[in-house]
Formats: C-alpha cells, structure tokens, sequence
C-alpha cells in the first residue's frame, strides 16, 4: 500500500510538474552570426536559461548580417541576433514587417567593439582625427553598413559633411584589412579582431573606438512577423533571454574575469571555434535586462533617411516593439 | 485497274513552322502574370518587384541622371578593358600565328595563365593597381586578351594553305601574306572570339564594379542589394542583360560590316 | 620567253617521315608561245613539277631556267589552280588586282589591267562580286584573269578545268584557246586528261606514275584554231589513242597497285 501510495505521488508529481511548466522543448530558429558578440545566446542555450522557459534554440549559423534580417522578413528564421543595417531598415520600409525586440549589443565606452584605424605612416605625419582625414579615403565593408554608420555620425560629430571623406566599399573586413596593409586605402572603419591585427602588426594606429566617442545600439534581437504573434512563445523566449542576458552581464560586463566569466568564454569558444584570447577582446557590451537604447533606433532611422539610403521614413511603432521584453520581466526579480 | 492516286504528300512530318507571335505572346504573357502576381500582394515587392515598378524605378533613375552615371561608367570600362585588351590579343595572336619563335615562346605561357578564372585575380590585381579605375579595366582587359589570343592564333594557323601558296606564286612576301591573308583569314575567328570576351567582359565588369566601385552597373547591383532595394537591383540586372544584348547586335553588326563576304 | 627544266628531282618526307621520291631526272623545255601539256596520271608528281617552276618548291636535284628578257611589271610566271585559290574577302576586281599589286604596279594602272582581263575573261559586270557569289567556272575565269592580270611570261596551269562540270570544261577550253590565240603566252598545263591535252597543247609531255619520268613527248599535229567539231574528227582519235597506248599499262599497273 505505501508503495502504491508512494508510485500515485511520484505520478501526480511528475504530471503536474509537466503540466506546470511551459510546454516542453518549443523549437524556435534562432540566426545568429558565429562570432564572440552572439556569446549572449550560446550562454542562454548552455546554460539552461531558454530550456528552463520551454524554448529550444535551433542554431542558425550566418557569414554576415544582413543576411540574417532577410532569413527573418522571408520567415525562414523565427529570431535573429543581428547588426542594424540600412538594408535591414529597408525591408521594413518595403512593407515586410520585421521586429526589433531587444538590444545584443551596444558600441559602448570603454568596450572595443569596432573602431577607425588609420595608417600608421600618416599618423606618424600627425594625423590625429577624423578632421585630419579630410578628402581621405576609408574603406568600409559596404554601403549602408554599421561601419558606413559610425563613419558617418562621427563625421556629423566633427561637424563634416558625408563628402568630405570618401568611402570605399570592398565588401569585407579582410579585403578592408589587406587594402590598408597594401596602402591603397588611408584609414579604415573595422572590427576586431582586426583592429588589435592591424595594430600589432604596425599598419595601422587606432584614431577613434567608436563606443568611447558614439554609443549606439549596433546589434539587437529580431523576432520575425508571424513569431511575434505567437504571443506565448515569443515571451518565453524573451524570459530566457533576459536571463541569458543578466548571467552574461554580470559575468562579463560588470567583472570581467572570474570562473563563470571565464566559462563564458568556453562556451563561446566551442560554439565559434575562435582563441580565447580573441574571445576576451570581442565581448560586446549590452544592456543586463535587454533594453534597447531609449530613441536610438529611431535616431537610426531617421539619419539613414536623410542620407538617402532608407527610402521612407520608419516610425518606431512599425520596427520596435519591447512589450515582450516588458511581459517577460514583469515575472522576474 | 488504272486507278489515279495522287502523288504521296510527306511534307508533314518535314515540316517545321515558325510562331513568331506566339513567340512575342509567351515573353508577354509571362510579364503580365509576373504583374499580375505581385499586384495580389501576397509576395511582398521586396521579394519579387514587379515589371511596371522596375520600370518606373529605370524611368526615375534615369531621369534623376544616377542611370546614365552608372551606365557611362560602366561603358568607359568596358570599352578600354575590351578594347586593350582586343587589341593586345589580337596582336599576339597574329605574332603567335605566323612568326614561330613567337608561337614556342607565348604558347606555353598563353597555355598556363589561360586557365586561371580572372576573378581570382582580382584581389591580386587590387594588391598590384589600386582600387581605382586601373584594376578594374585590368581585369576586364585580361579576360578579353585570352580568347582574343587564342582564337586569333588559331584562325591564323588554320588559314587555307592553298591562299597562302597562291599569294606567294604572285611573289607576296611575309608582311603581305599577314596583311592580306591571314588577318581576313582570321577575321571570323576573330569576331567569334570578340562576341565570347564581351560576354566575359560583362561578367568581370559586374566583379570588379563589386569592390571599391562608387558607380557602375555592378556597384548598382550591389548598392541595392546592400540596402534590400530589390526594384533597383532588378533595374541593375535589366540593364546589364540589355548591355549584354546590344554588345552582341552591335558585333554582329560590325562582323557583317567587316565580313561582307561571309553574308550571301 | 622559255622553260627549260634539266633533270630535275624531287623527293620528300610524307606524314611518317618516309622518303617519298615524286620526280626523277625530269628534263623538258618549252618555247616561246608554245602551249605544252603535262600529263600523267594521279600523283606522277606533275603538280609538283609545276609548283618548282612556280618557285613554290625546292627541287631535291636539277635545275629550272626561264630563258628570254622579262619587261617591266611583268611576272615570271603565274599559276592558276585546281581550286581555284580566290581570296574570298575579295571581289573579283580586287582578286584579279592581286598579282599586280604585289609587283608594285600603282593604283590606277591596277584597276585599268584588272578591267581588261576581267574583259577579255568574260566577267565584265561581276566585278564586285564575291567568289561565293560565282559559279564555279565564273570563279575560275577570276582565276584565269588573276594570273594573266601579272602579263606573266610563262603562265602555269594546274589541272585548271578538272573541278568543273563536263559543259563547263568544254567550253572554258575553248575560251582559253581562243586568250591563248590573243596573248600567245607560253603555257605549260598539267591535266591528267589525254582528250584535253591533245585538244589544247602542241606538245603532250608523259609522264610516268611515281616517280615521275618523262616517259615520251608526243607532238599534236593538229590544225590550230581548234574548235569543238575537232574532237569527233578520226585524226583527233588517233592522236588520242596514240598517247593512250602509251600509258596504257602504266594506268593498269597503278589501278592494281592501288587494289
């Protein structure tokens, strides 16, 4: 009889603590870039954060962004993890709805995420601001790229017109790299780890890292159109991710060493394959409970427009939405 | 029995017609469906424009003038990397043809650096050139030169003997023999190998337009693809099909020009 | 002007490098004004016998001599060909120009020469016609009036009416006798056709199936001007049976050999 009990209690036990939770291992595809800046996402799936809401990440692995926002608006990936582009800021301008839910990474001071390195034989000829690059040329990844952002709102910063230097697109960072090594470029708007490459290998001197002089939000989390109305896993989702994000803010950001940092940068290291000293340079920083960067996506926006390169005007009610991230931390401490 | 029948018609099974408009019709048909299908909206434009609005884009582009930029640009590539390199192949394909010590020095050389795609040699080409204009009428000029080359050598040796021999019994000497006949002799080869290197032009064009390019039909193509500006990426595309079909009328125009006697 | 050939040899190399001897110790000349058929059967060497007059060839042993004074913007020699030989990016007044151009003769005089020939070949209103445009006995006239267009002292003839049709043959003979009877050229002529060589030549020269020899030199004693009635004259047959007995076991030999 106790034993009958006993196997009665176990069954209540298990059904119930199966009916409680959300519905067991909900897929969702989750496009991210196989880089040190998607560290915040490989920590939620290693780390249980995702399970523990019902979500299993489906890993998506992309070479470049904006890829990533076209997999989204066609709705072959339900989220994604990707830099704002004005390509991307396009596809919603064109009618397809894509949603910006919350920040991945923000360029922020004292964290070199991107940075403009000038050559270092000019720099040596005193060049030592963007004003000393005028009628220039600096070699960007592409046209309408976050590169192609920072050059441009620090140019606005100085008080230059977009003329006053000229932008060479050679589509990527390496090509970026080897044009300045080759002297065929005067500075460059790049990344790591080639920055710290350039720099040791004296090409190039660091002029301006881009957080320290412009903070804005580069990287955020997209949620696909048709996801974002499946209310109840696009929250799941989110409550995995805001904790993703705390574990990752407080190891990394706010300490920057110590044991669980230094899982962080293990598990990044499996899911990318990179050195661990490359990994440690490449932590971005982001917001610990996910939040975007209050009007700067519609500071974004507008500075595309007015550039000619988003062709309509994008209000943020069309391309931002945070009330997931607000539903999801209403349950938490 | 002396019944008549008439003469056995097996002209049927020889027959082959020509629907000239139902060869307009299908090309039409297929436009209007594809409109039709995107005015139902259930594929967003960003996916697939529609016909009317590339058009309209290609109207608008080119009455703000960025069209004639992009396509005068890509034109004065095309006509100094094709030119030079026509010329350059020709040239070496005549010398390679007819003087032998040229055919066993250039041969072995034209042989091993032939088979390398040029858009490999791109970067390499940027290393050496720069990323201004040099590079790009390079790479466009090597991808003529090759076939240039080879067909003008090979239209060279294959000249009819015969010519050669009766140029020669009324006392043509070598400068003669090339000019008179084996440059026409290798005309058509010639042309042929115009008509496969501007083929070969467009598409480095497109490659090198690709890098470090501010105009050009294949910076367009790129540009708009970079912004997710699908109408303008299919007015690059339109436009270069239409370069591809003009290069090809107009060589064909110049070969029954300069081959009037290949035409009945 | 005269030709005069003295044991002339020729032996080449074929595809695998095997000697091949075409001609052996051929002597023969051929006089002022005089038309003188080559004849033999396929591969004799006669066509190589005419490519070393033409100085297209290099004979092994031997010598060729033209004798006589040449004047000036006149060719030594000029050949017609079997195939015709037309540049076909050509029309027919600048084919015909060819020759005289490359003697140095200037423009005016060329397109005033050329006119002549085209004339007197019967081709006046083909001038700017293609060769692809031109039947094939048009096409040899181009031919004709290309090699007479250089004025040459001795014009050679290579099988020049064997890639025609039978009518067109007769009748291309017929006009070359009555230009010959005009420009009394000396004319050598391969054939490997005993009818046609007794009808043009006043000498036949035989020679032998490879290598090639001069076998016999049978002259035709035959009224001049011929016309076409002649060939079914009995003094016609007999001359061409004449030549026919001669190489008669010659042609069976080489058809067994051939087997």
């Amino acid at each position: 009889m106790p034993r009958r009990l006993a196997a009665l209690l176990v069954a209540v036990l298990v059904w119930g603590g199966v009916s409680e939770a959300p519905a067991q291992g909900q897929k969702v595809k989750l496009g991210v870039l196989r880089l040190t800046s998607s560290a915040v996402l490989f920590v939620g799936a290693e780390k249980g954060y995702f399970k523990e809401f019902g979500i299993e990440p489906e890993f998506v692995f992309f070479e470049a962004a904006q890829p990533i926002a076209v997999a989204i608006a066609s709705g072959d990936l339900e989220v994604g993890a990707t830099g704002l582009t004005a390509g991307l800021y396009n596809i919603v301008a064109g009618g397809v709805p894509i949603w910006i839910v919350a920040d991945k990474g923000r360029e922020w001071p004292d964290h070199n995420l991107t940075a403009l390195v000038v050559r270092k034989d000019l720099y040596d000829a005193g060049v030592r601001t963007l004003r000393d690059l005028k009628g220039k040329k600096i070699g960007v990844t592409q046209i309408g790229s976050t590169f192609h952002y920072n050059v441009g709102r620090l140019l606005e910063k100085e008080g230059m017109a977009p003329g006053e230097v000229e932008l060479v697109p050679l589509q990527s960072l390496g090509a970026v790299a080897d044009a300045l090594t080759a002297k065929r470029l005067d500075a460059v708007a790049t990344a790591e780890p080639f920055v710290s490459r350039l720099e040791t290998s004296g090409v190039g001197v660091t002029l301006i890292r881009t957080g320290d002089s412009l903070p804005w939000q580069i990287a955020v989390m997209l949620y696909a159109d048709r996801f974002a109305r499946d209310r109840a896993r696009a929250v799941a989702f989110m409550k995995g991710y805001v904790k993703a994000s705390r574990h990752y803010f407080d190891s990394v950001v706010k300490r920057r060493a110590g044991p669980e940092y230094d899982e962080i940068v293990a598990i990044t290291a499996t899911y990318t394959g990179a050195r661990p000293e490359l990994i440690r340079r490449g932590f971005p920083y982001q917001d610990r409970d996910g939040r975007l960067m209050p009007g700067d996506i519609g500071r974004q926006t507008a500075w595309w427009f007015a550039q000619g390169l988003v062709k309509a005007p994008i209000p943020d009610r069309d391309i931002v939405d945070e009330s997931f991230l607000r539903e999801a931390l209403k349950g938490m401490p | 029995m002396s019944t008549r029948i008439p003469a056995p018609d097996r002209t049927r099974a020889l027959e082959r017609r020509d629907h000239p408009a139902l060869r307009v019709a299908a090309l039409v048909a297929l436009l209007v469906l594809w409109e039709l299908l995107t005015r139902t909206g259930r594929i967003p434009a960003l996916f697939l424009p529609s016909p009317l609005g590339v058009i309209n884009a290609g109207v608008e582009m080119a009455r703000s003038g960025e069209l004639a930029t992009h396509v005068a640009t890509s034109l004065r590539r095309i006509a100094l990397g094709f030119g030079l390199g026509a010329l350059g192949g020709v040239s070496v394909g005549l010398v390679t043809g007819f003087w032998s010590v040229a055919e066993a020095v250039g041969n072995p050389l034209i042989a091993a650096t032939f088979p390398i795609p040029k858009i490999a040699l791109l970067p390499l080409l940027i290393l050496w050139l720069g990323i201004g204009e040099a590079s790009k009428v390079a790479v466009i000029m090597l991808g003529v030169f090759f076939p240039m080359a080879i067909n003008t050598h090979t239209g060279v040796r294959t000249a009819d003997p015969l010519l050669i021999r009766a140029a020669a019994s009324f006392g043509a000497g070598r400068v003669s023999l090339v000019r008179k006949v084996l440059l026409p002799s290798a005309l058509p080869m010639i042309f042929a190998g115009l008509k496969l290197g501007a083929g070969t032009a467009l598409l480095l064009l497109v490659a090198a337009e690709m890098i470090a390019a501010n105009a050009g039909i294949g910076f367009l193509i790129l540009h708009a693809q970079n912004l997710m500006e699908t109408t303008k990426l299919m007015v690059g595309i339109v436009l270069l099909s239409l370069l591809g079909v003009a290069s090809h009328w107009l060589l064909v125009r110049l070969e029954r020009a300069a081959l009037p006697w290949k035409t009945p | 002007m005269r030709v005069v050939a003295e044991r002339v040899s020729k032996t080449y190399a074929d595809r695998l490098g095997q000697p091949v001897e075409a001609l052996r110790d051929v002597s023969l000349a051929v006089d002022a004004e005089e038309f003188v058929a080559l004849l033999g059967p396929s591969g004799c060497g006669k066509s190589t016998f005419l490519n070393i007059v033409a100085g297209l060839l290099r004979p092994s042993a031997g010598d060729v001599f033209l004798e006589g004074a040449l004047r000036p913007a006149q060719s030594a020699t000029a050949m017609v060909f079997q195939e015709f030989a037309l540049l076909p990016w050509r029309t027919v007044q600048a084919n015909v120009e060819f020759g005289l151009e490359e003697l140095g003769v200037c423009a005016r005089e060329r397109v005033a020469r050329a006119r002549d020939y085209i004339a007197l070949t019967g081709l006046a209103g083909f001038e700017a016609k293609y060769p692809h445009q031109l039947s094939g006995g048009m096409r040899q006239r181009v031919g004709i009036a290309r090699a007479l267009a250089v004025d040459p002292a001795v014009l050679l003839m290579d099988e020049p009416f064997s890639a025609l049709d039978a009518q067109t043959r007769q009748l291309m003979q017929e006009e070359l006798l009555l230009i010959w009877e005009r420009t009394r050229k000396t004319i050598l002529y391969v054939t490997h056709n005993i009818q046609e060589a007794v009808y043009l030549a006043d000498r036949v020269v035989v020679l032998s199936r490879r290598p090639g020899r001069v076998l016999a030199t049978v002259p035709v004693e035959l009224d001049r001007p011929r016309v076409e009635a002649l060939l079914g004259t009995p003094e016609f047959a007999a001359a061409v049976e004449r030549i026919w007995s001669l190489i008669k076991g010659e042609a069976r030999r080489a058809l067994e050999e051939a087997q």
